[in-house]
């Protein structure tokens, strides 16, 4: 009368670790967006991302039978979906159709979403191996596509998961639990899955490696900064002729008709007479020329030159609108610290202030 | 020995290039009518409250330099660390002609709204020379 369940392994190990450590990583990713001081965290949340989508390809032909692409169902999908809501509806052992589309979908979409990003980070940001190979305009358009697809694929995410709990309430399984346990109970025979242990340990040993060799920094170096910028020119007379009052600002934050504007009206410059000769003001000038916004010698350079009207010269980098909008969240008792005490102060929480590249993760607000 | 005597030697020489900055300068302004110099005048000035046509608020030399030359000051605008004016405790001050000059001329106009006539320059290089806290 009663036919005997019983257990079978169907998710190999390395399946099931791969898995969840993409999970991990699209979460780690979604929550280290958005906020630049942890641009490092997101990098390597999408390398992790990367490099577990390419394991999965690999191990989609040289893995256990239910890992196997070619043990996929797609084609299926017409009848399985037709008799999803009948009595007559299939159980399959391994991934079903819907399953099997979920992952190629999903491993296409993520690699779309991680080589986007890769693009972002090497055009925008000028870091990672394609670092200043594409334009920051080409940055910058990937950067909107890397975003939009990363959405769709959440909502690709949506479907799975809804489809894992449909097909778990229909068939009376618990599907989550198989992904950890790798085994579901049935009463037909299954294929005999090995557990696959070592390419398991080498999975685990390549992400404690790749985290301590990405991560070490933060142990070793006091203030350390994770992405360190390109080094930007300088010059001793324009070092020495603004730190007499304050910080001396990289001549990239601002348009060249800005740095024109500041030395003819050197007599007032915020309501200080300079009294620089024209031996200084001629070198100073060409200095801030050659390296000033347009050159886009930074992200900041470029968005700044971007954000200011062309009919605008502003005297203040304070007052640029990326500036402006960049900083707006800050709140104002940050600004009235003793340590920061005015807005131009931009080391009090930039640590590369002084180098002028004000990478995203060199920030920090003061307590 | 030889070490001993560079130090001297050079202790020598840089107090009378610390010297020779402000007698020079003393010489310079002499020449344009001046007569005497005073500390006590200088220290007048240096506290006395001007009012910024443009701002309306008071400026002082005190303002960002303080009462105490001793001490460090701070760049009211920026924040920006000045060291101490005093040569008893920077002894750099007052030892570069260019930068004397420059300074006089950048922080009386902050302050004053005017450069300083030949007569206030002596008298605030001698107060400045001589300050030792009173």
């Amino acid at each position: 009368m009663c036919t005997t369940k019983h257990s079978v392994r169907i998710w190999d190990l390395p399946t099931r670790v791969f898995h969840w450590l993409l999970v991990a990583s699209f979460i780690l990713s979604w929550l280290s967006q958005g906020d630049d001081r942890y641009l490092d965290i997101h990098v390597f949340a999408g390398y992790l991302f990367l490099a577990l989508l390419i394991f999965r390809l690999i191990w989609g032909f040289v893995g256990s039978n239910y890992a196997k692409f070619c043990n996929f169902t797609c084609l299926q999908i017409g009848g399985y979906l037709k008799t999803l809501f009948t009595s007559q509806r299939q159980h399959f052992l391994g991934h079903n159709p819907a399953g099997s589309w979920a992952v190629f979908i999903i491993l296409g979409l993520g690699l779309i979403v991680a080589l986007t990003g890769l693009l972002t980070l090497g055009g925008e940001e000028r870091h990672g191996p394609l670092a200043g190979m594409i334009s920051f305009e080409l940055g910058d358009s990937l950067h909107w596509w890397h975003d939009s697809i990363a959405w769709f694929m959440l909502g690709i995410i949506g479907i799975h998961i809804l489809g894992v709990l449909g097909e778990s309430w229909l068939h009376n399984e618990n599907l989550i639990k198989s992904m950890f346990t790798g085994l579901k109970s049935t009463t037909t025979q299954s294929i005999d899955i090995p557990k696959h242990s070592l390419t398991t340990i080498f999975l685990i040993s390549s992400l404690i490696v790749g985290m301590a060799s990405y991560f070490n920094g933060y142990l070793l170096e006091a203030n350390y900064r994770p992405f360190i910028g390109p080094e930007l020119p300088t010059n001793p007379a324009w070092q020495a002729a603004c730190e007499e009052c304050h910080l001396a600002y990289h001549p990239s934050l601002l348009p060249a008709r800005s740095w024109q504007r500041t030395f003819a009206e050197q007599a007032e410059h915020f309501e200080e007479d300079l009294y620089l000769e024209p031996d200084d003001i001629a070198e100073l000038q060409t200095f801030a020329i050659n390296n000033a916004a347009e050159n886009t010698l930074t992200e900041v350079a470029w968005k700044n030159n971007r954000s200011i009207p062309p009919e605008q010269s502003p005297l203040r980098i304070t007052e640029v609108d990326y500036w402006v909008t960049k900083h707006q969240d800050i709140a104002s008792a940050i600004w009235q610290l003793p340590e920061v005490n005015f807005k131009g102060n931009c080391k009090a929480c930039h640590l590369d202030a002084e180098q002028g590249t004000f990478e995203d993760s060199a920030m920090y607000l003061p307590e | 020995m030889r070490i001993k005597l560079t130090i001297v030697l050079s202790l020598i020489l840089s107090s009378s290039l610390y010297a020779s900055v402000v007698d020079e300068l003393l010489t310079e302004y002499r020449a344009t009518g001046v007569e005497t110099f005073s500390a006590k005048a200088g220290k007048a000035l240096w506290s006395q409250e001007f009012i910024n046509a443009k701002t309306g608020k008071i400026r002082q030399c005190t303002t960002c330099h303080t009462a105490d030359l001793r001490n460090e000051g701070k760049h009211i605008r920026t924040g920006k660390i000045i060291k101490p004016l005093a040569p008893i405790t920077n002894p750099e001050r007052l030892t570069n002609l260019k930068k004397t000059r420059k300074w006089f001329k950048r922080n009386c106009k902050w302050t004053l709204g005017r450069e300083c006539n030949a007569q206030e320059k002596g008298d605030l290089l001698l107060f400045m020379q001589n300050f030792n806290g009173e």
